[in-house]
C-alpha cells in the first residue's frame, strides 16, 4: 500500500474557547483513507465525530481553534487555505451527505435546480447540460423517474427520495472524498436499507473514498473497510473493521460492542403467568386534520387520514408488548391515545372498565398508565429541579404523606441509579441518558399498572440505550408493572419484549410471540423488518 | 448575570439604562435652574458655563429642562409598556391555551387591529380621547396590545406542545397546574423581553405624540414636545433640537440593548 492517501490527518487536535475556558474538542486524531477506501468513525454522541467532519470541511465556528496537526486532502495541506479556496473545493472535491434529509435540501427551489446548481458552479457547465448531467445523476441513484423528481420541491419527496437527491449532488462532481454524516439515521429501517444498498452501488462504481461517521456499529461492520473509533476526542483504536471487530483491544470499543442489542440474548423478565389481559385496545381509530366549520359549510370534504386505523391489541399484566414499525406507522398515535392525549373512536378496556372516549379517562386510570417518552431533554420542564419534577406525581396522586415527599424523592433516585443530590438540580445540567432514568423514575414513582415507553431509547447512544433498557426491565421486575414498548430497533425489542405487535401505515399487520420472530408464517413486512437489521456475527458473544 | 454582563451590548445597555433611570427618578433635584424660568438675554445660545447644554428661545435652560422631562418621558415609556405588555399576553395566553374557536376568533380580531399602522392607529385613539399625557400613554397601550398578544400566543403554543406538557397532561393535571406551572414559566421568557424592547417605541411614539401636539401639552418638559417647540429655531441653534433628540436616542437605545441581552440571559440553558 504505497498510494498516496486522500485524506491524511495527522496529530490533528481542535480547541473551543467557551466562557468556561478552553476545552479540547479533538485530541491528536490521526487516520488516513485510501482511494476507494471507506472509512467508518464511529463514536458516541459528543464524542467530536462531527466535529472533525467539519474540520475537514474546515467549516468551523469562530470559537474553534486549530491547535496542532496536519489535515491534508490528495497531499495539499487544508489548514491555512482561505475560504475562497475552501469555497472552490467544497462540493467539487470534498462533499458532504447530512443525517436529515429534508432539512439539507433548500425547501424553496426545485430539487433539480440544487443538483444542477452544483455541476454549474464547479464544472462551468451551462443551464441546459447542467440539468442533463443532474437527470443523469439522479438516474444512477435509481429514482423511477428522474426528470419528474427533478421539478418538484423537497416537501414533495419522500425521506429516501430526498437523500438519494442529497446523495447525487454529493457524487455529481465525482469528488475525491465523501463524508457522510450519519446518512441513514433519520430514515426508517427499510430505506435506510436501500440508501446503504445504493451507497455500496456507487462506491463500486465511482472507486470514491469516503469517511462514514455513524454510531451505529453493527452497519459500520456491514459497509466499512477501515474503523476509527472517537471517545471524547480521541481515536481509541483504529484498523481494518474485521480485525477491530473481531478482537476489540481497547476497552471502550469492547463496551460499544457489548451494548449493541443481540436479539438472543434476552433481558426480558421472566414470561408472566398467563393471566386475563390488563390492557385491552379495540378497533381504535384515530383521524388527523378534520376539517373546520368553514371547510364543511363549503362543502369542500378533504379525504380523511387516519393515524391508526381499526387497532386491537393487548398487554397482560407484568408483560412487556413490543410495538413495532416505520415512522408513521402509528405507533406512537397508539401511545397517545391509551395515555389520553389524543382523541380517538374505539374501545379501550383498562383493568375491567370500559373508555369509549379521551375525556372518559379519569385520575385514577392516568395513574395507572404512565407513559415516557422519547425526548429526555424535552420531557422534563427545564424551570423545575428533578425534586419537584419527580415529587410532583407523588403529591398528585398523594401517594405518600408530604413530610416524606423528600425521602421518597431520594429514593426514587437511587432506584434509577442516580445520586440523591441531583434532586436540586435542573435538567439541563444533567446527561441525556441521567434524564431519561429521572422521565423513568417520573413514572414509576405514581406505582403504575401500565407504563408505555415510546421510543425511549432512540435519542441515546448505544451504551446509555443498553443501559437504560436494563434499568427497564429491572424496574418491571421489581414493580410487577406491564409495558407497551414502542420502537423501530427490531433487535433491541427481541431482547426485551414477551410479544411483538408490527403496524404499518396505521394497521397491526402482524403479531406473535418473540420466539416466533423467525417461523416462516410472519408477515411480508415483519420478514423485510428483520431481514434489514443482520447483526455482523463478530458482534456474537463479546462482553465488556 | 455574569453572563450578562460579559455580554458587550448588555452592558452598554445597562449603562445608559442607569444613567436614563437616575435622570429620571433624580432628575428634578438635579437640575441647576427652574425647568421654566426665562433668560431673556441669554436665548438660543450654546453651551457655555452657565448653561451645560445651552438655551432655548425663551432663554430656558436645556440641561434643566431635559432633567425634568426625565420622569414623565421614562414613565410614559415604562406605563404603557407594562398596560399593553400586560393586556396584550392575558389575551394571548387567553387564545394559546384555548385553541379552537376561541383562538381564531381572537386572533382574527387582533389581524383586524394589527393591519392598522401603529402610529396611525395611536392617532386615531388619541382622536378619539382627546389630547394629553394620559390619553397618549392608553393610546400606546392599546396599540402594542395586539402584536403583545401575537408574541404570547406563539409562545405559549410552541411550550403547548412540549413534551413535559404533554406528559402533565397523561398524569392528568389540572388545567390551571399546567397553565400556571408548566406552560407560563416556559412562555414567559420572550415575553419580557419583547417588552424591554417596546419601552423604545413607547418612547419614540410618545416623543412622536408630543412633536405632534397630541400628547403632552406647553410648557410641559416631555422630550418629543420639546422638540417640537424648538422646530423653528432650530437654524438659529441646533442645540435646542439636538439635546432633547439624543436623549431620546439614548433611552431608546439604551432599552433596546438591555433587552437584547437580556434575550440572551433568560435561556435557562445558557446560564450556569
Amino acid at each position: 500500500m504505497t498510494t498516496r492517501p486522500v485524506l491524511d490527518v495527522q496529530d490533528y487536535s481542535l480547541a473551543y474557547d467557551t466562557p468556561e475556558g478552553e476545552v479540547m474538542a479533538l485530541k491528536s486524531v490521526s487516520l488516513a483513507i485510501r482511494p476507494g477506501e471507506t472509512h467508518a468513525l464511529v463514536g458516541e454522541s459528543g464524542s467530536g465525530k462531527s466535529t472533525l467532519a467539519w474540520a475537514i470541511m474546515r467549516y468551523l465556528p469562530d470559537n474553534a481553534r486549530d491547535v496542532s496537526g496536519r489535515i491534508a486532502l490528495s497531499g495539499e495541506p487544508l489548514l491555512g487555505k482561505t475560504l475562497p479556496q475552501m469555497e472552490a473545493l467544497r462540493g467539487k472535491r470534498i462533499a458532504m451527505v447530512f443525517q436529515d434529509p429534508s432539512s439539507s435540501l433548500n425547501p424553496t427551489m426545485r430539487m433539480g435546480e440544487q443538483i444542477a446548481e452544483v455541476l454549474m458552479r464547479h464544472r462551468g457547465m451551462d443551464k441546459a447540460a447542467a440539468w442533463t448531467e443532474a437527470e443523469a445523476a439522479l438516474a444512477r441513484t435509481g429514482i423511477q423517474r428522474p426528470a419528474e423528481m427533478m421539478q418538484r420541491f423537497p416537501h414533495e419527496a419522500s425521506g429516501g427520495e430526498k437523500q438519494r437527491v442529497v446523495i447525487a449532488t454529493a457524487f455529481a462532481c465525482n469528488p475525491e472524498l465523501i463524508i457522510f454524516d450519519e446518512p441513514t439515521t433519520a430514515l426508517d429501517i427499510l430505506t435506510a436499507q436501500q440508501i446503504l444498498d445504493l451507497f455500496l452501488r456507487l462506491r463500486q462504481e465511482t472507486g470514491v473514498a469516503a469517511l462514514y461517521i455513524s454510531h451505529d456499529l453493527g452497519l459500520v461492520a456491514r459497509i466499512a473497510d477501515t474503523v476509527s473509533v472517537i471517545h471524547q476526542g480521541e481515536i481509541v483504536e483504529s484498523g481494518p473493521v474485521h480485525q477491530v471487530f473481531r478482537a476489540p483491544k481497547d476497552a471502550y470499543t469492547r463496551a460499544l460492542m457489548a451494548a449493541v442489542p443481540r436479539p438472543d440474548e434476552r433481558i426480558a423478565v421472566p414470561e408472566p403467568a398467563p393471566a386475563r389481559p390488563l390492557l385491552q385496545v379495540q378497533g381504535i381509530s384515530v383521524r388527523y386534520g378534520a376539517d373546520g366549520w368553514l371547510t364543511r359549510l363549503l362543502g369542500k370534504e378533504s379525504v380523511p387520514f387516519y393515524g391508526a386505523r381499526d387497532v386491537s391489541f393487548q398487554v397482560h399484566p407484568g408483560e412487556l408488548l413490543g410495538l413495532v414499525g416505520a415512522s408513521g406507522s402509528g405507533k406512537s398515535t397508539m401511545a397517545q391515545v391509551v395515555s389520553g392525549l389524543r382523541d380517538f373512536t374505539g374501545t379501550v378496556q383498562f383493568g375491567g372498565r370500559d373508555f369509549t372516549a379521551r375525556g372518559d379517562f379519569d385520575r385514577a386510570y392516568r395513574r395507572d398508565v404512565q407513559i415516557v417518552f422519547q425526548h429526555p431533554d424535552s420531557s422534563l420542564n427545564p424551570r423545575q429541579t428533578i425534586g419537584t419534577i419527580l415529587s410532583r406525581p407523588l403529591r398528585l396522586y398523594r401517594l405518600c404523606p408530604p413530610a416524606k415527599v423528600a425521602d421518597r424523592v431520594r429514593e426514587l433516585l437511587e432506584m434509577v441509579l442516580l445520586p440523591p443530590e441531583f434532586a436540586s438540580r435542573y435538567p439541563h445540567q444533567l446527561s441525556g441518558g441521567q434524564k431519561q432514568r429521572v422521565a423513568i423514575a417520573r413514572a414509576f414513582a405514581a406505582e403504575p399498572r401500565l407504563v408505555i415507553c415510546d421510543e425511549i431509547t432512540a435519542a441515546l447512544d448505544v451504551s446509555v440505550q443498553a443501559a437504560v433498557a436494563r434499568l427497564l426491565t429491572d424496574l418491571q421486575r421489581k414493580s410487577g408493572a406491564a409495558c407497551l414498548f414502542i420502537t423501530h430497533d427490531l433487535n433491541l425489542i427481541r431482547q426485551l419484549a414477551h410479544r411483538i405487535a408490527v403496524m404499518q401505515r396505521g394497521q397491526v399487520v402482524d403479531s406473535f410471540d418473540v420466539a416466533d420472530a423467525n417461523s416462516p408464517d410472519r408477515h411480508p413486512y415483519t420478514r423485510a423488518l428483520l431481514d434489514a437489521v443482520p447483526l455482523a456475527e463478530e458482534f456474537q458473544g463479546v462482553t465488556a | 448575570m455574569r453572563d450578562f454582563l460579559r455580554n458587550p451590548a448588555g452592558l452598554v445597555g445597562l449603562c445608559l439604562l442607569s444613567i436614563v433611570i437616575g435622570a429620571a427618578l433624580f432628575g428634578p433635584w438635579l437640575a441647576p435652574y427652574d425647568p421654566q424660568q426665562f433668560h431673556p438675554k441669554t436665548r438660543l445660545q450654546g453651551p457655555s458655563w452657565d448653561f451645560w447644554l445651552g438655551t432655548d428661545q425663551y432663554g430656558r435652560d436645556l440641561l434643566s429642562r431635559i432633567l425634568n422631562g426625565a420622569p414623565s418621558t421614562v414613565f410614559f415609556g415604562i406605563g404603557s409598556t407594562a398596560l399593553g405588555v400586560g393586556v396584550g399576553s392575558v389575551i394571548g395566553v387567553i387564545a394559546g391555551v384555548a385553541g379552537g374557536r376561541t383562538d381564531s376568533v381572537i386572533m382574527r380580531v387582533l389581524d383586524g387591529l394589527l393591519a392598522m399602522p401603529e402610529l396611525l392607529f395611536t392617532l386615531l385613539i388619541v382622536t378619539f380621547l382627546g389630547g394629553g399625557t394620559t390619553q397618549a400613554m392608553l393610546a400606546v397601550a392599546v396599540t402594542f396590545a395586539p402584536g403583545m398578544a401575537r408574541i404570547a400566543r406563539s409562545s405559549v403554543l410552541s411550550v403547548r406542545t412540549r413534551e413535559y406538557v404533554m406528559a402533565a397532561t397523561a398524569r392528568g393535571e389540572s388545567r390551571a397546574w399546567i397553565v400556571g406551572r408548566e406552560v407560563l414559566p416556559n412562555a414567559l421568557g420572550p415575553i419580557i423581553v419583547e417588552a424591554t424592547i417596546r419601552v423604545s417605541f413607547a418612547i419614540m411614539i410618545g416623543a412622536t405624540l408630543g412633536f405632534l401636539g397630541l400628547g403632552a401639552q406647553p410648557p410641559s418638559t416631555e422630550w418629543g414636545l420639546m422638540v417640537a417647540e424648538a422646530r423653528q429655531f432650530m437654524f438659529r441653534n441646533p442645540w435646542c433640537v439636538a439635546v432633547p433628540g439624543l436623549a431620546i436616542a439614548f433611552t431608546a437605545m439604551g432599552f433596546n440593548l438591555f433587552g437584547d441581552a437580556l434575550r440572551d440571559a433568560f435561556d435557562p440553558k445558557r446560564s450556569r
